[in-house]
């Protein structure tokens, strides 16, 4: 069931709230599951945003939010190299990947038009290496 | 209110084309929010992206900080709705779908194909907003420590953003 939350695209957590909340009981149940996963961080986060315009003058604030977001890219791109153990199994899909990390981060592609090109590639590929699986 | 409308169709679209999900994002709704729309400045999208990075729950909640700060509570539970109905809509209907497929090829194909998508995705989006972010070659030094952290030891993410914090807190970054 994760799989399928992780291919769809959107908030992952989110999909994996919709999946689970509708297998126990509809629409009703995704629309629970969704509302009870988001309350409570929304409010955290809001309070935080509200302290936030308070104190963020303060030298110390910025340093340390400059910091959680240096660690916090680092903690991004730390998972998805993690995630990349499929395509090591299969080097023609790192054409895709590599496509993809230079398209979005190097030349700033559009998300639309990245997700448009590497789509296709990324079908036939994971088709040709499915048949031989 | 038509800024909660703007808000409400460009957070939609991001929705159904967000492979790898709000990390994929990030660069997209940096564009959106600081360079087209000026919702907010680069400095204030870096430390919304820093409080919803170390508050509990999930990561789009960088984006509900960006409805926030565009419209107050309003403007967050519109944003947080916009980024998760397309997406949610379709994963109610493809999970039944995919589980279901007759062919066991094409499911993991399809399965392959998004996940490398995802991987790409992901990975371009943590260069790409680095180059907006880190101000300072001490931030990429952070940022680089971070990646090897995560990707050799299983040290829990919350420490690394303690130290990260800590380390800012104290003028090195």
């Amino acid at each position: 069931m994760i799989g399928i939350c992780q291919i769809v695209p959107g908030p992952n957590i989110v999909n994996l709230a919709v999946c689970v909340g509708s297998k126990f009981a509809g629409i009703p149940g995704a629309l629970s599951a969704v509302l009870g996963l988001m309350l409570g961080p929304s409010a955290i986060v809001i309070i935080l945003g509200m302290l936030y315009e308070q104190y963020s003058y303060l030298p110390a604030i910025q340093g340390m939010l400059l910091g959680i977001s240096a660690v916090g890219i680092g903690l991004i791109a730390g998972t998805g190299l993690k995630m990349m153990r499929n395509e090591f199994n299969y080097p023609p899909m790192l054409i895709v990947v590599a496509f993809t990390v230079l398209a979005a981060g190097y030349f700033h592609l559009g998300l639309g038009w990245v997700v448009l090109i590497a789509t296709p590639i990324a079908l036939y590929l994971a088709w040709k290496k499915s048949g031989k699986a | 209110m038509s800024v909660l409308i703007s808000l409400f169709l460009k957070l939609s679209a991001f929705s159904a084309l967000a492979f790898g999900g709000i990390n994929a994002l990030l660069p997209a709704l940096y564009d959106l929010s600081v360079t087209q729309e000026h919702w907010l400045s680069r400095q204030t999208f870096t430390d919304f992206f820093a409080i919803a990075q170390a508050a509990p729950g999930p990561n789009l909640m960088t984006v509900t900080l960006i409805g926030w700060h565009v419209s107050g509570i309003i403007g967050a539970v519109v944003a947080s709705v916009a980024i998760c109905w397309p997406s949610s809509i379709m994963v109610y209907f493809l999970q039944n779908y995919i589980n279901n497929m007759k062919n066991p090829r094409m499911q993991r194909a399809i399965q392959f194909a998004a996940s490398a998508l995802a991987v790409g995705l992901v990975l371009g989006s943590a260069w790409n907003i680095s180059s907006q972010l880190n101000q300072h070659l001490t931030a990429y030094a952070l940022t680089f420590s971070a990646i090897i952290v995560v990707v050799f030891t299983r040290w829990h993410p919350l420490y690394l953003i303690g130290i990260g914090g800590l380390l800012g807190a104290l003028g090195f970054i």
